[in-house]
């Protein structure tokens, strides 16, 4: 939100109320109230006589600034998950609907008391988004019926073109988290079309398969998510792998009680919960239209580790040339440390070579989706 | 031996104890789901049952919240739209029903909701005898004395959402126009939750400090400020959100999560909630609308005697009667 100073709020020295009054031509979104720069006057010499500055009058920048892009159901959940975890201290919402946008970010202000988010802002001109340290990238269109993968990511890239290098000019030193479908090949996209250096183009990728799958596993032991330790690897999709070989409680491996565990021949058929993880999301896309809470939540907790510095090992889509045998530019999830620069390091995961061949082959068809691409 | 026997050993011989601070939220439309959102990222209660009609939406909900467990602290999810799967709650939060449409008022709802109350409400009670009813659902003043008739409750167990919110909208806009943090800035927005709330300007102030006594013409016509537009813009607020975007979802599912907090951890804390005022600030007639109240994990304990100008009370005693002018037409 740009803060308008009136010449007369200047020459009174008290606190500088905002005066947001005129609306376009400059950018900025409309604040609920709107009185005109008058009132806005009155109302600071009541403030003289209530409050006393002591602070210089300008601005402090945002420390912790969080921008979601798209404010669609998935956009929306990101948004609402990272202010009730307290993240941010200043929230920015981009789109190009701008009534929606408008009334998502009215919305969300108006429960700013019960937050610790002081200041949320919104508009079509990417200007409000600047000084951002993280940018979650929702948006993009999804795919009509029976439309092949190949032309959605070429709609998907014409919508990023757009995109991506407005983010990068207002936060040039930011770190994306890509959400968008299909997530692999569209971090790619991202990190072509943003040139930045590859540790701070992020994939939400297998996160979510990873949440998933270790809570559908945690509901057969009987235990909560956090306490089942287990890794889905990989393309974001049909082609994830599940890590058998990593999977344990307390340290105690599943694959050594039960050699079998993930085969088609294991009798107790636990490859059918990998399968669920597969499934879910359609299942979920089938029942109430499209997924968003799941997303949401496991965006915030990407975002906590950034923000925080934390050091956490995420599953997440990363830029995978040369590992695994690998020879091409693609990005796929792999367990990556995340800290306050993005991708700290990557931890090298023992697979067997039935799993590396499995990411190979993901490596593969993306590749043969992404060298198609025009105007990367 | 399977995999699970292998790994994991039962020790306890009685039956487990189950859930002790369960929140039902019926309805999963935006406003359900956004409370029940909230609710879960505050780490509330420990299970969490939603209810509706719509059996599939319903099953998504449910599913793609459960999706996140890893994320919550919230072990058990469940869902159905049979409300045996809410029984042993504390809190059932009722968002469901009809919404406004665009420029509707929430007044036209009330026939509508009582209809679908007559279903939810002995449904609730039968599974969960003891629980605390937080009605949100519009037009809420309304439907909470229509939860609390057909429920049986003592009134201390029916809470309606009431002015919280709107109470929380004055408050933003207010910290808007000082540079303030919401929380610093108090202020009562009381009555009916809607076009004839009250704001109680005599209590609005920061740091104790009262901002009438600054602007003695304070919320008055003829006031340079125009406080009053204030209030007209919390008024119009969520008609203007839903002008822009369909409906309200999440600052009142923020709300209802602030409360939910204040009943589940017996917080004692005061908040502007619709209850039953009859007998109170010259209103005689069986109503609720919002003031003052003391919120625990016995509901709501106690109310706050406010000191009303002659002219709110006015305004009280007259949301009073349009109320009970609507309220004895229905047949419940």
């Amino acid at each position: 939100m740009h803060e308008a100073r009136s010449e007369e709020l200047e020459e009174g020295g008290g606190i500088h109320s905002r005066s947001d009054g005129t609306s376009s031509p400059s950018p900025g979104p409309d604040n609920i109230y709107q009185p005109s720069l008058q009132i806005s006057a009155i109302m600071s010499s009541v403030l003289q006589k209530l409050i006393s500055p002591v602070a210089g009058t300008s601005a402090e920048p945002p420390r912790n600034k969080v921008t979601v892009v798209g404010v669609g159901q998935v956009g929306m959940a990101c948004a609402v998950s990272i202010l009730l975890r307290d993240l941010c201290d200043e929230l920015a919402l981009v789109d190009v609907m701008e009534d929606r946008l408008k009334g998502e970010m009215m919305d969300l202000q108006h429960g700013s008391l019960f937050l610790k988010t002081s200041k949320i802002v919104a508009d079509k001109d990417y200007a409000v988004t600047a000084n951002s340290r993280l940018v979650v990238v929702t948006a993009g269109v999804r795919q009509q019926e029976g439309e092949s993968r190949l032309n959605l990511v070429q709609r998907n890239v014409n919508v990023f073109k757009s995109i991506i290098p407005q983010i990068i000019k207002y936060s040039p030193n930011c770190t994306l988290i890509v959400v968008s479908n299909p997530v692999d090949v569209l971090t790619y996209v991202t990190w072509k079309l943003s040139g930045l250096p590859k540790h701070r183009v992020i994939g939400s990728g297998t996160n979510l398969d990873s949440a998933r799958f270790r809570y559908l596993m945690a509901e057969r032991l009987g235990i909560h998510s956090s306490s089942f330790n287990g890794w889905v690897l990989g393309e974001h999709g049909d082609t994830s792998v599940p890590v058998w070989s990593g999977a344990n409680v307390a340290g105690v491996n599943l694959q050594k009680l039960n050699p079998d565990i993930g085969t088609d021949g294991d009798k107790e058929q636990w490859k059918a919960t990998h399968k669920a993880v597969v499934d879910s999301a359609y299942e979920v896309i089938k029942l109430k239209g499209y997924t968003n809470w799941a997303i949401g939540l496991s965006v915030a907790d990407l975002t906590e580790s950034i923000i925080k510095n934390m050091s956490r090992v995420h599953p997440v889509s990363t830029m995978v040339k040369d590992m695994y045998g690998i020879g091409e530019e693609v990005f796929l999830s792999l367990p990556c440390v995340l800290n306050g620069s993005g991708v700290g390091s990557v931890v090298n995961m023992t697979l067997t070579p039935d799993e590396v061949a499995q990411l190979k082959k993901s490596a593969d068809t993306l590749w043969g989706i992404q060298k198609d691409l025009k105007d990367l | 031996m399977s995999t699970h026997e292998k790994l994991i050993g039962h020790v306890m011989k009685e039956e487990p104890i189950g859930c002790r601070n369960k929140v039902t939220v019926v309805g999963v439309g935006m406003v359900g789901m956004a409370s029940a959102i909230s609710v879960l990222l505050k780490d509330l209660c420990d299970e969490l049952a939603l209810v509706d009609v719509m059996e599939e939406k319903l099953k998504g909900e449910a599913m793609d919240l459960q999706h996140g467990a890893l994320f919550l602290k919230t072990h058990k999810i469940v869902a159905d739209k049979d409300y045996s799967v809410t029984a042993n709650s504390k809190v059932v939060v009722v968002t469901a029903g009809a919404r406004q449409q665009e420029g509707e008022s929430r007044l036209n709802l009330v026939q509508r909701n009582v209809n679908i109350f007559k279903f939810i409400i002995p449904n609730i009670v039968k599974y969960s005898p003891n629980c605390i009813l937080l009605v949100v659902s519009n037009p809420v003043d309304i439907l909470t004395y229509v939860a609390w008739k057909l429920s049986g409750f003592p009134r201390h167990r029916v809470i309606g959402s009431g002015t919280n919110l709107d109470s929380a909208r004055f408050r933003h806009l207010m910290g808007e126009k000082f540079h303030l943090h919401p929380s610093s800035c108090h202020g009562w927005i009381i009555g009916e939750h809607g076009d004839s709330s009250v704001a109680v300007w005599s209590g609005v102030n920061i740091a104790g400090v009262s901002l009438q006594s600054i602007n003695p013409k304070m919320g008055a016509d003829d006031d340079s400020e125009h406080w009053k537009e204030m209030h007209k813009k919390v008024v119009d607020g969520a008609y203007e959100v839903i002008k822009l975007k369909g409906y309200t979802s999440w600052a009142i599912g923020m709300s209802v999560a602030d409360l939910v907090e204040s009943i589940l951890k017996n917080l004692h804390k005061v908040h502007p909630v619709s209850t039953l005022v009859q007998g109170m600030h010259g209103v005689k007639d069986e109503v609720f609308l919002s003031i003052p109240c003391v919120l625990g994990n016995s509901g709501l304990t106690d109310v706050v005697h406010m000191t009303l100008k002659p002219d709110e009370e006015k305004q009280l005693v007259k949301s009073a009667e349009t109320l009970w002018g609507v309220q004895k037409e229905l047949t419940l």
